[in-house]
């Protein structure tokens, strides 16, 4: 398959550089969060320019990281994509009907604890990397 | 939506990953169509068509049958 050869595998080579993208971006929102949350504690006394200048920071590294994201599913193919697309939806879902929940435990007297709004995030994370996972397997 | 590509590829002795490499997908997006899984979108069934220079309907069949 001479003809082929010739050609550069496209969309591994797309794949490769949006993933290291986004790799790049999430870890330094990741990094910038981390500063928001211990920097005026540990590094800066609570000044409140340095803690203004950490939050803009972070939403410059979350807008970046929002975009490599974009990219990097503009990248792949279209199966990839409607895996990616039916994860979302059920990720979104899931986390709806958690959240809306999940703050009403506390209230009703369910849970003693006060609910944690990040602990939604875990879920929206989990759901999706499982939907994920059952949406690769359903076109294996 | 059943398909010949299987066949056709197979004629030329391409693998899936050959396939997949001319047409821009994943080889498991050549498998998933391959097994009627997944259905192709109508750019890259046109793209299929050229690839083996052949009408897109002696490709795929959508199974449709007029009443």
């Amino acid at each position: 398959m001479n003809a082929m050869s010739t050609k550069p595998e496209k969309l591994a080579q797309r794949m490769k550089r949006s993933s290291k993208q986004l790799m790049i971006w999430t870890f330094g929102w990741v990094f910038s969060l981390a500063i928001v949350a211990f920097g005026p504690k540990f590094i800066w006394d609570f000044g409140s320019t340095f803690t203004l200048i950490a939050v803009t920071v972070n939403l410059i590294m979350g807008y970046k990281m929002i975009i490599a994201n974009k990219n990097h599913l503009e990248d792949m193919d279209e199966m990839q994509r409607k895996i990616q697309f039916n994860a979302m939806a059920i990720s979104l879902g899931v986390s709806m009907v958690f959240g809306a929940l999940y703050g009403l435990v506390e209230a009703v007297k369910l849970f003693e604890h006060e609910p944690n709004p990040s602990n939604i995030l875990f879920v929206m994370g989990i759901s999706y990397g499982i939907a994920i996972f059952f949406g690769y397997r359903r076109y294996a | 939506m059943k398909n010949r590509l299987k066949v056709l590829r197979a004629e030329r002795d391409w693998t899936q990953a050959d396939l997949a490499e001319a047409l821009d997908v994943s080889r498991q997006t050549i498998n998933a169509i391959e097994k009627g899984k997944f259905d192709p979108s109508l750019p890259l069934a046109f793209k299929a068509a050229r690839l083996f220079a052949m009408p897109i309907e002696e490709i795929f069949d959508d199974e449709y049958e007029e009443g």
